[in-house]
């Protein structure tokens, strides 16, 4: 066994190495500077308490998907006692303590030892003059000394102390070690031991819970915090990447808060945390630069998208593929509408009309009704065709209206301007006062969209999980689970799916139009199949049916990229990596919604439940049996020739 | 008294198969009718003709007096006539509690826009769906699952949960479709004795496809057979029992002076 196990270790090693690797290959630890070293160190010791953990339980890859004590379907049934929950996942006896500690070490060791002899391979060929950037782009001094935590005239000067490395070796050793510890840690939690023991150790648990739970609470008001302070002018940190800092807190803030709900608890905590909640979300806009907004603006617009698209998708199970199209509507409704038009059609129209075409017709909010109407009559128009096709037939048909829509915009030059595009459309503006006016000082003009597309992405939610919670959502659901008995059921299946369309359009409508006055000139360009395919990935990744997790989608999705815009041509790559990371990990998105994680975890249940047939047959006298068996139509030929 | 449901010369074709071949039956209010007959002789396909999946090719169904073709599966359905399924087909992702509020769905009135705002009138309605669906659940047994996912129930309790699913709909014919397929001695006594209680708790006119004698012979008052979509006898268990073309059509023509040995045993 410790053979088997040694080798375990030294293969966790490598693979953390191979990560850590391609992070400093990518310049990560440039980027990060000082911080350098404690991050990969961090990123390792992730690492490592997963593979330990996963070693100490002896399941396979994946997370255990742990049950939320209230409000869960399904666990009640089968042996009792038998429930899929924490403990399951660390039945190792008391040997296996010093084992784990083993074996971090030893990954640890192994991961440190390989880093310091590539950083010493880099810095020695840094520092006698070998010309290794033509080869590997990011192997500059500013990137090599941040890994090894020295001045990057050091590095150029050759001139290391040995003890570095040493430091680098130890470092690591020590990500190990903690992870280990984390992981004897929860199984001491085990509570399979003495009573006096266990209520010891459930006090702790609570303790520890109790703890979790209000750190988990508070970090998003901690976060912001920061944020602010950050900036606060004069204040600095992170050299250059402050703005790229400051947005990447801006994202986890906006993620940690959607937890922070998860973990308090209904009532009167709930109603105090939750006000405060959106009070700090309704902060951001003031306290971000313009380009921190512009990024989380865009992250909103698309949070909205997703809200769309998951009506369609995620509750009513039909899967759209061109769902651009009713952006596209919205978007170019509202700059019809509002820019100063030079698309010649309209403007010898409303010269026509005596209307002159240099002022904008409505304003945003007037034009809100009307770019959600449009939309809307878009939905029922693609849905009325596509009302008998499913599947596989349905996706691509709706693709093509996506490409129509745009194809459209693009060449019919005399109503849209073509790919010239329609330029200088309206900004929103409140109450009849310029966007100027009121958006100067305080709030960055960036920061007023993405205060709107804050407010309306909340109300498309509230919207959304109304209609879920209600007989038309259960409709939607039952027509994803089963079309014809939908309908036998009473489910009016015309209506039930033209409503999924047109409210899906509806949103994509109301974030066209803001993203329209976002752009302030918009483009064919701006509606292509990859907008429907982000979409359609941001659900995905957070979790199809569950508007937090679709948050969570967008901000990785949207908002990731843009963080990682540090690490150049990497990132794409980076990010694909990440994103297969994070499938492999939680297959049913970030945050799954309820039903989703049944699914997930049905496998399980279903060994709980014991199985119809098979038992049945068993203890049944020969005629019954064949009733039994006349469950399956095949087997009553044979059971009439039995007769026989 | 006339008759609930009224099949008057209904034939179904697929391709060049006669699936349902001019068939004629009455049903009466308040009685239960089962319909056997060997594999493939078309049992499913008339289910199907009834709720509206098939439309057949010839001949008239009268529900009430009011024809149902050419109705859609939801129309017939807010008719009053209410169905469950062979192999069964419950919304499986959702809980037991939540598949008979699908089954209300028709009896449901409020407007979305009165769910996104939870009008008062909306929350008393759904509150009365669920105490309605608490009380379904209860009568086939199944009320202390309500919360369980419905895949995750044992098979037995899937076909509860299919009927409490179509009394959802409040409907006045009920056609089961082989209840008690694969179930066990004791699952099975439980469906005969709610094919029984449906009748006279509810009031629901019952019309059911089985294979299960046992069940058929106890159960039903009337028993219709079909043989290659003909329906060749029809009357009480006993008669439909000593009828020399039912015997055939099960034993093959070989066996039929055998008679009443092999027939017991069917």
């Amino acid at each position: 066994m410790t053979p088997i196990r040694a080798n375990g270790a030294i293969r966790n090693g490598l693979i953390a190495f191979a990560f850590l690797g391609y992070l400093i290959l990518i310049g990560i630890p440039g980027r990060i500077g000082g911080a350098a070293l404690p991050v990969l160190a961090l990123v390792a010791a992730l690492f490592f308490w997963v593979r330990l953990r996963r070693d100490a339980s002896g399941t396979d890859g994946s997370f255990p998907q742990t049950a939320s004590p209230t409000g869960k379907p399904g666990w009640e049934i089968g042996a009792p006692g038998h429930t899929v929950s924490q403990e399951q996942v660390m039945p190792l006896p008391g040997a296996g303590g010093a084992l784990a500690i083993r074996s971090g070490l030893l990954a640890g060791i192994t991961t440190g030892l390989l880093i310091a002899i590539v950083s010493f391979a880099f810095a020695s060929a840094i520092g006698s003059g070998a010309s290794i950037q033509p080869v590997l782009d990011k192997i500059v001094p500013v990137n090599v000394a941040a890994l090894i935590g020295v001045s990057p005239g050091q590095i150029a000067n050759d001139e290391v102390p040995t003890l570095r490395y040493l430091l680098l070796v130890l470092i690591f050793t020590a990500a190990g070690l903690l992870a280990a510890l984390a992981v004897v840690a929860a199984r001491v939690r085990n509570p399979q031991k003495a009573p006096v023991a266990r209520l010891s150790k459930s006090l702790d648990s609570q303790l520890y819970r109790t703890v979790a739970r209000f750190t988990g609470i508070l970090l998003p008001f901690l976060l912001l915090a920061y944020i602010a302070w950050l900036g606060i002018p004069g204040v600095s940190a992170f050299g250059s990447n402050e703005g790229t800092v400051r947005l990447l807190l801006t994202l986890i803030a906006t993620g940690s808060g959607l937890f922070a709900l998860r973990l308090v608890r209904p009532g009167r905590e709930q109603n105090v945390v939750a006000p405060l909640l959106a009070l700090g979300a309704l902060t951001m806009p003031f306290i971000l630069d313009q380009f921190q907004n512009s990024v989380m603006g865009l992250v909103f617009i698309f949070v909205m998208m997703g809200l769309g698209l998951n009506i369609v998708v995620g509750y009513a199970g039909l899967l759209d593929l061109g769902y651009v199209a009713f952006f596209a509507i919205g978007a170019y409704t509202y700059a019809f509408l509002s820019a100063p038009f030079s698309s010649p059609y309209i403007s010898s129209l409303l010269n026509l009309l005596a209307i002159s075409p240099e002022i904008p017709l409505l304003g945003y909010w007037t034009a809100l009704p009307v770019a959600m109407l449009t939309a809307a009559i878009g939905g029922i128009l693609l849905g009325i065709p596509v009302l008998r096709l499913r599947g596989d037939y349905l996706a691509i048909v709706t693709l093509g209206f996506g490409e129509i829509i745009r194809l459209f915009m693009l060449n019919l030059g005399e109503l849209t301007n073509g790919p010239r595009g329609i330029l200088e459309i309206s900004q929103p503006g409140l109450f009849g006062l310029a966007p100027q006016s009121f958006s100067s000082g305080f709030l960055s003009s960036q920061g007023w969209i993405f205060l709107l597309a804050l407010i309306s992405s909340a109300l498309v939610a509230f919207v959304a999980i109304r209609l879920n919670d209600s007989r038309l959502g259960r409709a939607w659901f039952a027509m994803q689970e089963d079309e014809d008995v939908a309908e036998a059921t009473g489910v009016h299946l015309v209506r039930t799916k033209l409503l999924a369309f047109a409210i899906g359009a509806t949103f994509a409508g109301m974030a066209g139009q803001l993203y329209a006055s976002r752009q302030i000139n918009i483009f064919p360009e701006n509606f292509s199949l990859f907008v429907s395919i982000d979409a359609l990935a941001l659900i995905i990744v957070g979790g199809i049916g569950s508007p937090a997790g679709i948050v969570l989608g967008a901000l990785a999705l949207k908002g990731l990229p843009e963080v990682l815009r540090g690490v150049d041509e990497y990132r794409i790559v980076t990010f694909a990596a990440l994103l297969v990371i994070m499938m492999i990990v939680r297959p049913a998105g970030i945050l799954p919604s309820a039903r989703r994680r049944t699914q997930v975890a049905a496998p399980d249940e279903q060994a709980l439940t014991p199985g119809a047939e098979e038992p049945v047959a068993k203890e049944l006298d020969g005629d019954t049996a064949r009733q039994a068996q006349a469950a399956s139509p095949q087997s009553e030929a044979v059971r009439d020739k039995e007769d026989q | 008294m006339t008759a609930l449901l009224s099949i008057q010369a209904v034939t179904k074709v697929f391709g060049g198969l006669t699936a349902v071949d001019n068939v004629n039956l009455d049903i009466e209010e308040r009685s239960i009718t089962s319909l056997i007959g060997p594999n493939g002789a078309g049992k499913t396909t008339l289910f199907n003709c009834l709720t509206g999946l098939h439309t057949p090719e010839a001949g008239q169904i009268l529900f009430d007096g009011r024809s149902l073709i050419g109705l859609r599966p939801d129309e017939i359905i807010a008719r009053g006539v209410a169905r469950t399924y062979q192999n069964i087909r419950l919304f499986g992702r959702m809980t037991a509690l939540e598949n008979v509020l699908v089954g209300q769905h028709l009896q449901l009135r409020a407007s979305h826009w009165s769910a996104v705002l939870r009008s008062a009138r909306q929350q008393a309605e759904e509150r009365a769906a669920r105490s309605f669906a608490l009380e379904l659940l209860a009568f086939v047994g199944l009320e202390s699952h309500a919360e369980v996912v419905s895949t995750n129930l044992p098979y037995g309790e899937q076909r509860l949960l299919e009927v409490a699913r179509a009394l959802g709909s409040r409907p006045s014919l009920l056609l089961l479709d082989e209840p008690a397929a694969g179930m066990n001695p004791s699952e099975t006594d439980r469906m005969m004795e709610l094919v029984h209680r449906l009748r006279d708790e509810k009031g629901v006119t019952v019309f059911l496809i089985e294979h299960d004698m046992k069940v058929v012979m106890s159960v039903s008052e009337s028993v219709a057979v079909l043989d290659y979509g003909e329906k060749i006898a029809e009357g009480t268990p006993e008669e439909v029992r000593a009828n020399a073309r039912v015997v055939e059509a099960y034993l093959g023509p070989e066996v039929v002076l055998q008679d009443t040995v092999a027939t017991s045993d069917i």
